[in-house]
């Protein structure tokens, strides 16, 4: 079924029973993680080996079951998404590809933000200070978010659909070369940077603050996928609307004209 | 006659409508050139390692600069002028430094937990060394006023399997 079609059919509402239950479902999984993440895991304590002294983040920790799965999405998922949707406008020149670019690169600067809000928090108490100039990957990051936050200015500047699109699309794909940077900056600037290296990859974490990783990364891939079906289908009626609104006005124009001409004769 | 009903063109539209969205642009694209420039631009901001600052002891004289490396026991608390201080000695593969951090700590700061310090080379020999277990006491010491805690990204809770916490003298 079309996008178009599908919208009539829900009558301009931007959510369906099936959008509806994966929204209970991301709400029902937000709050189990909440209870997880600030309740039911163990602070991060660990003793040194040598000086038998306690180390770790200790409750500080918490804030990674939220900043990761995050992290997957703002500078990653959302812009990759974004990307092979403006692929895919550059090929088809077809509005879906373009709305779909637009609903995810706009939830993903969302993300980014939060991403660069909810790390600095954490990095006060575990880093002590609340942002690291000298940090590739925060600088990185922070400059894919102003890529992002300039993606949706240039939307908004008033041009032809196509022409819009066909920009908004390149900017999206110039962005997309800072995601493998991003990824990889701890690993290539490994001893000259402050973040720490991944530790999904190397399965440096077992147990329940494994579990409560993963269930943040299924949640919020959730809130993810939620977010840019509505955002989707926001844009898409907006297109509508548009179109909708040109319609109606040649329409008054031409009975404007009928009933002129049928003054005049 | 049919009027013409074709829709005119839309007229180019230099309007406030126009003119905000394209100043954002503007103003986000200079936020990324003043992100690079600090970044790029500033060399404090560049971590050396420990064997580095000793190796270019020469020419990092009178700069400040940033240097990684990991604490090692006997750390002693103390006083300069007014303000709280720390001693210790800090070392990376092998190669130790003594170091008088003044200010507070990190509060994670401790033993074992690698840190950067922000600060440079003094060339002095301060006698409070005396009474540290590691101290060089070579005739310099890095005077820092600036550390963050570099974490590790090792979240597992048995201590037989913390092997990558760089410790120096401290055996793993």
């Amino acid at each position: 079924m079309s996008a178009g079609k599908m919208l009539k059919q829900n009558q301009g509402v931007t959510s369906s029973p099936k959008s509806r239950l994966l929204g209970f479902a991301t709400l029902l999984g937000l709050v189990t993680l909440f209870v997880f993440a600030f309740f039911l895991t163990d602070p991060d304590v660990r003793l040194h080996p040598t000086t038998g002294e306690e180390i770790g983040q200790f409750d500080a920790v918490r804030l990674l079951y939220l900043h990761v799965p995050m992290a997957i999405i703002g500078p990653y998922l959302a812009p990759l998404v974004g990307a092979v949707a403006s692929i895919g406008y550059l090929i088809k020149r077809t509005p879906w590809w373009d709305v779909t670019a637009h609903a995810a690169i706009e939830v993903g600067a969302i993300f980014c933000g939060l991403v660069l809000v909810q790390g600095s928090i954490w990095g006060r108490p575990v880093w002590n200070t609340w942002w690291e100039w000298g940090d590739v990957r925060i600088m990185t990051t922070l400059i894919l978010f102003l890529m992002l936050l300039g993606y949706l200015a240039l939307r908004r500047v008033v041009a032809d659909e196509h022409k819009q699109a066909r920009r908004s699309a390149i900017v999206a794909l110039v962005a997309a070369i800072n995601l493998p940077i991003i990824n990889r900056s701890v690993e290539w600037w490994e001893s000259r940077t402050l973040h720490q290296k991944s530790t999904l990859s190397e399965l440096k974490i077992e147990d329940l603050t494994f579990f409560t990783l993963m269930m943040g990364i299924v949640v919020f891939l959730m809130l993810f996928t939620w977010l840019v079906l509505h955002r989707f289908r926001l844009g898409w009626l907006e297109k509508e609307s548009l179109k909708q609104e040109a319609l109606t006005a040649i329409e008054e124009r031409r009975a404007v004209a009928v009933t002129n001409e049928e003054e005049t004769s | 006659m049919t009027e013409d009903l074709t829709p005119s063109p839309a007229r180019p539209e230099r309007s406030k409508h126009r003119r905000g969205p394209i100043a954002i642009i503007v103003l986000l694209l200079t936020a990324v050139a003043a992100v690079l420039f600090v970044t790029l631009g500033d060399a404090t901001l560049v971590f050396y390692e420990v064997d580095e600052v000793v190796e270019q002891r020469e020419e990092l004289i009178d700069k400040r600069f940033r240097v990684v490396g990991t604490p090692l026991p006997g750390i002693v608390e103390t006083t300069v002028g007014r303000e709280s201080a720390v001693l210790f000695t800090f070392c990376a593969q092998g190669v130790y430094v003594d170091v008088v951090h003044v200010g507070d700590p990190a509060e994670l700061f401790q033993p074992g937990v690698p840190v950067v310090l922000q600060g440079e080379w003094v060339s002095e020999s301060l006698p409070e060394f005396q009474s540290l277990p590691n101290a060089t006491r070579d005739g310099w010491y890095l005077s820092t006023d600036h550390m963050v805690v570099k974490h590790d990204n090792d979240y597992r809770t048995d201590p037989d399997r913390i092997t990558d916490i760089e410790s120096c003298g401290l055996k793993e």
